[in-house]
């Protein structure tokens, strides 16, 4: 191996010119995909956030509740009305991307405020949530855990206080962010867990109830449902195809205009994917073809190995480690051009944009490193795929005809 | 021992099949030094290269110390031609980018099992036997044309051989050097009781061999 490995590297010093051009399309290559990876993710993530802050598509309650239509579609309005927690599960609608189901409780006497101010008490499905926590803007940095609630931004709690609601001591997890909708603002949010776990206490003091506890408290009842539509639907398409499924509930549709820009950012960034992944395919058809040329140019010398014992394994190993060795290179090269260029990019786009109050959420520093180890990776593997069959056709002759240069 | 039964070899061409070989039988004995004769084209180096394993014959059987060479798996027969036969082209064939050691020592390092320490120590020992001392470090592109001969000679002889199958070594050398090569592969044949082919069309070169194998057309000339 040690053998090969330096014959590999003795072979590509040759050509120092062709082994540096080699390199350096590589390393564009490479490079285009590492950015491209890492600000795709990170557009991603600041899309998740952004787009998650302008609230769902639409929102699915129990027919008959009233709802209250606002700019963002947050959460769900307080109502005597229930649907079962998994019906979206059930149905398995294809034109819905995530239905997040919310219990709400609006509540008097609770302790929360003044003894009749009344509170609403907004249950979240933690694994779901899109609503939520994307308006988080302080945070006790530790996971959400039973017990936590998270206050919206009309309330004002310091972070990690004890917070009484019906008596039952409950921790200030985070804060929210202003969103100009009433119910967010003024929420107490908590996960199912904890506000079921209310359910014993709110009885007899729940509004409008003759002193049973709300019906949206017991487990597997939800007040409605936050729904982002899947990529290509349309809120037409989704409407009906819910309508159509599911008995007994209304649908309420949101700014169409968000839904049209969220589904065209993510197509965008999924034909940019494909283009990334097009570029790397004709990587490895350059490099194949070169290491063709290669391997014919150097016939003689690989017809003097097999001929002095060299085994086919052999032959196509030196072959593929100096492959190898250069596309690994032009990955690294890659890597570090990419990282220049986000640093260009933090410096005036994410700047601009930061400034003007869109936030810009970077892959963190460990999944940066992945992605930059991924690129290293299959800069490798293309150069081992790309040299494979040159290596692999050459290393099937017999001596005499490569030493004559033929094959 | 060396043995070729029915040895015969079909290139396929424009005009049909050719045969550059066509059924040919062969003794030689160990430790004997042999020179297969012929004009261009007569087959003479498609004769040696199925003899040492390097192209696979289209009929017939090529015997070497009892071994059919071309019934071994491709692995087998890289490391027979590894460890039992020693070639030397008729072209300068050391690898360029690879020191006059280094490709002295290339055979014994591919081949596996010796330690790098003892390799390179014999591949020094053998290039100093050929006047070579001087320059283990030196590239193949730093001496003369004679002297990377001299450096596939000891190339050759690396891992102990059998067999050594010369395929017109001197044909691209001045006469000086080409005597001087000779007595080399000479010295090789006699002090270590190596069995030495010689592929040539130097009539003079072969008449010193103990058996000379006249080829035409692909046969034998009795």
């Amino acid at each position: 191996m040690r053998l090969l490995a330096s014959l590999a590297l003795q072979n590509l010093g040759r050509r120092k010119a062709r082994s540096l051009l080699l390199i350096m399309a590589v390393a564009v290559a490479s490079g285009v995909v590492f950015t491209g990876a890492t600000l795709m993710r990170s557009i991603d993530s600041s899309m998740a956030v952004g787009f998650t802050r302008l609230g769902a598509d639409m929102m699915v309650v129990p027919e008959g509740a009233l709802t209250n239509i606002t700019a963002a579609l947050l959460t769900v309005e307080p109502t005597d009305l229930v649907l079962d927690q998994d019906l979206f599960a059930r149905a398995g609608i294809a034109s819905v991307s995530r239905a997040a189901p919310q219990k709400i409780a609006r509540v008097e006497h609770s302790g929360i405020g003044s003894h009749h101010d009344s509170v609403d008490l907004i249950g979240f499905d933690a694994a779901l949530d899109f609503t939520v926590r994307p308006w988080l803007v302080e945070k006790i940095n530790r996971d959400m855990r039973p017990g936590d609630v998270i206050l919206g931004a009309a309330r004002a709690a310091p972070l990690g206080s004890e917070l009484l609601i019906f008596g039952k001591a409950h921790t200030v997890y985070g804060r929210l962010g202003k969103t100009g909708v009433g119910t967010h603002e003024r929420g107490v949010f908590m996960t199912f867990d904890t506000l079921e776990a209310l359910a014993g206490s709110i009885h007899g003091h729940g509004h409008g109830h003759g002193g049973g506890p709300p019906a949206v408290l017991q487990k597997g009842k939800v007040s409605g449902f936050l729904v982002e539509l899947a990529p290509g639907a349309t809120p037409l398409q989704a409407r009906f195809a819910i309508l159509s499924t599911l008995k007994g509930v209304k649908v309420v549709t949101g700014d169409s205009t968000m839904s049209g820009i969220r589904q065209g950012l993510a197509a965008l960034l999924n034909g940019i994917l494909a283009l990334m992944v097009l570029m790397f395919a004709s990587t490895a058809l350059m490099v194949s073809v070169l290491f063709s040329a290669i391997v014919t140019e150097r016939r003689g010398e690989l017809g003097l190995l097999k001929a002095i014992g060299a085994r086919r394994g052999q032959i196509v190993g030196m072959m593929v480690i100096e492959a190898v060795i250069a596309t690994g290179a032009g990955g690294v090269l890659g890597v570090a051009l990419g990282v220049l260029v986000m640093r260009l990019y933090e410096r005036s786009l994410v700047y601009y944009l930061e400034n003007i109050g869109v936030p810009f959420v970077w892959l963190d520093g460990p999944r940066i490193v992945i992605v930059a180890v991924a690129a290293v990776v299959m800069a490798s593997i293309i150069g081992a795929l790309g040299s494979l069959y040159p290596a692999w056709r050459a290393s099937r002759r017999d001596p005499y005809d490569l030493v004559r240069g033929e094959g | 021992m060396l043995t070729c039964r029915g040895l015969r070899k079909d290139y396929v061409t424009e005009r049909g099949e050719v045969a550059a070989v066509a059924g040919i039988d062969l003794e030689i004995a160990a430790g004997r030094y042999a020179a297969i004769i012929g004009r261009s084209g007569s087959g003479k180096s498609s004769l040696m290269a199925m003899i040492g394993g390097l192209s696979r014959p289209s009929q017939g059987q090529v015997t070497v110390d009892g071994t059919d060479i071309w019934s071994l798996s491709e692995n087998a027969l890289a490391a027979f031609r590894n460890k039992r036969i020693g070639y030397v082209f008729q072209f300068a064939s050391l690898l360029p980018t690879l020191r006059l050691v280094d490709n002295v020592a290339l055979p014994a390092m591919l081949g596996g099992g010796a330690r790098s320490s003892t390799t390179y120590a014999r591949a020094a020992a053998l290039l100093g036997q050929m006047g070579l001392g001087d320059y283990l470090d030196a590239y193949p592109s730093e001496v003369s044309a004679g002297e990377q001969r001299r450096a596939v000679i000891a190339r050759a002889l690396i891992n102990e051989p059998a067999l050594i199958l010369a395929d017109e070594p001197t044909s691209d050398l001045d006469e000086q050097t080409e005597i001087e090569i000779m007595d080399e592969l000479l010295a090789v044949n006699r002090e270590r009781g190596t069995t030495l082919v010689l592929v040539t069309h130097n009539l003079a070169l072969a008449e010193q061999a103990e058996q000379i194998v006249h080829i035409a057309h692909g046969t034998l000339v009795p």
